[in-house]
């Protein structure tokens, strides 16, 4: 995804009522943290069942919070999402890296690539791929489902050839 | 002294504040010496009590935030410990429970007595205070928490043969209670 719209992103969820950015970098999202970093606003965790955990402190005491992390780290994240996320019912945005989107991507991260949406769709968390035309809305809905209480992710996609 | 004696010595001295309970024998034993609405009884999750602490304080940094952590516990979330150690919460008491054992799932051994936990949270930049006895808890936990944070408490106990009862609030109660307990707190 471009630079422009990755730090474009970052400013429409700051702007938005997002306060907290935590989690574990990954390639696919480098411009949208490099636009937090500077501006002071990201937490990068150790892991990212760390992020999450958090991230829930943030919104037990009411503070709006995205966790970003890599494809990977979502599957390590998987019990935490089940036993505190949702059996809590603390709404959060996952921002997720898509390593091994394409067959091109390094060889590790080619398994988790395949099963990653079923896992999504197995573990029942609404999620949307991130498009360069249409970002907004999908930030949009992405900020409707918190308000509504509701935890979902976002997908970026790995895309070069 | 056991888990259970030492929480019961601790919670008269924590006031209205905020506690983190790490799943297991330390949440059950919160909730049946002194169920409140500032408890966060954290029942799955191992090892995030730390982490969702930390959260909780650096948004009510005028908060004392008090975490009851177990040793296998924080073993599994070390890395917990440095981020904490890095951000400096003023705020944020840590309290761990070592009975060198994982209590909860039939009393198998951690490697709390290899390592010295305490040391990794000096390394780390917590102020590090280990207690060893009843007595020691209570005549020196009320200084200790008036150190600025973070700190860690090691509070070493033995195994019990009484098992608390499992906490029973829905888990959404228990973000309610909490959330809104933190409002009246701050306000």
């Amino acid at each position: 995804m471009k630079e422009k719209i990755q730090r474009d992103i970052f400013d429409y969820f700051s702007k938005n009522g997002i306060e907290n950015f935590i989690g574990v970098p990954d390639s696919t999202m480098k411009y949208f943290i490099e636009q937090g970093l500077e501006q002071k606003k990201i937490l990068i965790t150790t892991k990212e069942e760390e992020a999450i955990g958090i991230g829930a402190g943030f919104c037990i005491s009411k503070s709006p919070t995205i966790i970003f992390m890599q494809n990977a780290g979502f599957g390590n994240s998987i019990s935490t999402i089940t036993s505190l996320i949702q059996l809590y019912e603390i709404p959060l945005i996952f921002l997720i890296g898509w390593r091994g989107y394409k067959k091109n991507d390094a060889p590790e991260h080619l398994g988790f690539g395949k099963i990653q949406n079923q896992l999504l769709k197995i573990l029942d968390i609404p999620f949307k791929i991130m498009s360069e035309n249409e970002w907004k809305s999908i930030c949009d809905w992405s900020l409707h489902n918190l308000h509504k209480n509701n935890s979902c992710a976002l997908i970026i996609k790995r895309e070069h050839e | 002294m056991n888990r259970k004696q030492a929480i019961s010595t601790i919670v008269k001295e924590v006031g209205n504040n905020p506690i983190i309970s790490a799943n297991g024998f330390i949440s059950r034993d919160l909730y049946e010496i002194c169920d409140r609405n500032q408890n966060f009884y954290m029942i799955g999750s191992m090892g995030l009590a730390s982490s969702i602490g930390l959260g909780v304080a650096l948004k009510n940094p005028k908060i004392k935030v008090f975490v009851f952590d177990g040793d296998g516990n924080i073993l599994m979330n070390l890395g917990s410990l440095t981020t904490i150690g890095s951000l400096q919460p003023k705020n944020l008491i840590h309290i761990i429970f070592d009975n060198n054992s994982h209590e909860s799932t039939g009393g198998q051994p951690t490697h709390s007595n290899k390592i010295k936990l305490s040391r990794i949270g000096k390394s780390v930049n917590y102020k590090v205070f280990n207690i060893v006895s009843k007595k020691e808890l209570i005549s020196n936990f009320k200084k200790i928490i008036n150190h600025k944070g973070p700190v860690m408490i090691v509070v070493k106990v033995n195994k019990s043969k009484k098992v608390s009862k499992r906490v029973e609030i829905e888990p959404k109660k228990i973000v309610e209670r909490f959330t809104n307990s933190l409002k009246i707190h701050s306000s």
